[in-house]
């Protein structure tokens, strides 16, 4: 495998924007990353593209023809990825696994989408042989109601308050304010958490990430390639995906075994252990993670998953302001998408993006400080986790 | 219930003789309980899928609860006006571990560990006033 690099990444901020195109939107991003790099366009070997359900890609998940169509026609192969939420970062891997495998020298990765207004319907067919549907129809769980059943569970498994559940989204406005592509970016008081409204008890408003547009883009190449255009260039150590393992004890639809323990979310679990396997690197190495915060639950959850706390230790580190970008474990110093809101399919290289600035220091006031290892992880609907370690 | 009522879906579950049960299958080589039903076994540690009917219920253990305070979007059903609901996970004693509604009263009348029972009972009124089932537990001991 070759080592491949990461030269340049841009964003169109996240927000709500009714005035522009998705097209319009993701040519930011690619301009923006290409800039950055300092190459054009027709410089670019290949695309992998998130493929999107709420917008574009001409309704069949065609969202790289959309990007190739906007930035210009020069024939170049395009590969759509399909992974719910993951999508993002799936794209980034394949980009990844085509320059390591020495396809390409010079791949861009995007994703860019425009949400549907209010809470989502996570089920796209009306079909009583998916599983999603039949939770939906039977039951009626959206994602909130799912994740409070998760936070209850925490609750009275650790103790964990709400005021420390008000505490994670306090922490992560007070990193997403100085971070210029944000959708929210003033503070919130822990009063103003604890008094926002209560969207699926114990989960409160502020404590959910909503739905944002957005668009981000992330250009990788080869280490020949990167010595053109860079003396300091990013580098990939690890970038894995992964499904969800059978004996997971999270029911994917209305019912499953239940197995003894907290085997949840195996998909995130098996890609970070992945990507870490692959950098050759464990959870002390890292300086600070990135992870997908829907809703505050998990940022205290998933990092005890992953073995960069102890188990029950996670709302001691909040505490603490262990988790703050010049802590002992940042986690989302960018905001998180608690201060960007979900672009579905965007999300996993916005997490990218916020990786390299961090390895290069320029993060401005929400560095960490001295970053040189960090790790990213989305998941989406299906059982799709992916993650990724970059280090300078 | 009414005497007009369907099953939000059909073939999920029966009110039988012995009361309320979720129609499902269970591999009689490895023991994995399947719901809805599988033709086949899917864990891929059992090379040898023996696909058998079974009936689940009634009892089971609350895993976690939660309120669904606002309406939920398509293809969830409700009758309005509006009125929030709880959403639990239940561990049956078969060892399904299953989503569903849980009738009580509201969130504190709940706690984690209490034993549930299945019932059936209405998701909502349908287009022709009948009323539609669906599967959800109450709780019989907190
Ligand atoms: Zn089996």
């Amino acid at each position: 495998m070759k080592d491949v690099a990461v030269v340049g990444v841009g964003m169109h901020p996240w927000g709500k924007f009714k005035d522009k195109t998705l097209n319009g939107m993701c040519r930011v991003a690619v301009e923006a990353a290409l800039s950055d790099a300092g190459i054009a366009w027709r410089d670019v070997q290949a695309l992998a593209a998130a493929s999107s359900r709420f917008s574009g890609g001409k309704g069949w998940g065609l969202n790289g023809n959309d990007i190739v169509e906007e930035m210009g026609m020069t024939g170049i192969p395009v590969y759509n990825l399909s992974a719910g939420c993951a999508a993002g970062a799936n794209a980034f891997n394949v980009g990844y696994s085509l320059v390591a495998g020495g396809v390409y020298d010079m791949v861009m990765v995007a994703g860019g989408e425009k949400m549907p207004k209010g809470f989502i319907q996570t089920s796209g067919v009306a079909d009583t042989t998916d599983p999603e549907y039949v939770r939906q129809l039977c039951v009626g769980m959206p994602g909130p109601g799912f994740w409070a059943l998760l936070t209850r569970r925490r609750m009275a498994e650790y103790g964990t308050t709400e005021e420390q559940l008000a505490k994670v989204a306090v922490k992560a406005h007070q990193c997403g304010k100085h971070n210029e592509n944000a959708r929210f970016r003033q503070e919130f008081t822990l009063k103003q958490v604890l008094e926002s409204a209560v969207v699926s008890d114990p989960l409160r408003l502020y404590e959910i990430c909503p739905v944002s547009d957005g668009a981000a883009a992330v250009l990788l190449c080869s280490a020949e390639a990167a010595r053109k255009l860079t003396t300091e260039p990013v580098w990939v150590a690890g970038s894995a995906v992964a499904t969800a393992s059978f004996s997971d004890g999270i029911t994917r639809g209305v019912g499953g075994m239940s197995p003894p323990g907290n085997t949840h979310h195996s998909e995130a679990k098996l890609a970070v252990a992945k990507a870490f396997e692959q950098a050759g690197l464990g959870p002390s190495d890292i300086d600070f993670v990135e992870l997908q915060d829907n809703t505050v639950y998990y940022e205290l959850a998933f990092p005890e998953e992953w073995g960069l706390c102890q188990p029950g230790e996670a709302e001691s580190l909040l505490e603490a302001g262990e988790t703050m970008p010049d802590g002992k474990l940042p986690i989302n110093p960018s905001g998180g998408f608690l201060c960007f809101g979900e672009a579905t399919t965007a999300q996993g290289l916005f997490q990218i993006c916020e990786l390299t600035w961090q390895l290069r220091g320029q993060s401005g006031p929400r560095q960490v400080p001295d970053a040189k290892v960090g790790l990213c992880q989305t998941l989406g609907l299906g059982g799709n986790g992916a993650a990724a370690v970059l280090k300078r | 219930m009414t005497d007009k009522a369907v099953p939000v879906i059909e073939g999920l579950f029966s009110d039988t003789a012995e009361g309320p049960r979720l129609l499902g299958s269970r591999c009689a080589a490895c023991g994995t309980p399947y719901f809805p039903s599988s033709a086949v076994c899917h864990n891929p540690e059992c090379s040898d899928s023996r696909i058998e009917e079974a009936f689940f219920g009634p009892g089971g253990t609350l895993w976690s609860c939660a309120l669904q305070n606002y309406p939920p979007p398509p293809p969830a059903r409700y009758d309005e006006p509006y009125e929030p609901y709880l959403l639990g996970m239940v561990d049956m004693d078969e060892g399904l571990r299953v989503m569903a509604r849980i009738n009580a009263a509201d969130i504190t009348a709940v706690e984690i560990g209490s034993r549930v029972e299945l019932e059936l009972d209405t998701l909502c009124k349908g287009g022709e006033g009948e009323d539609v089932i669906t599967w959800k537990f109450k709780v019989v001991q907190p």
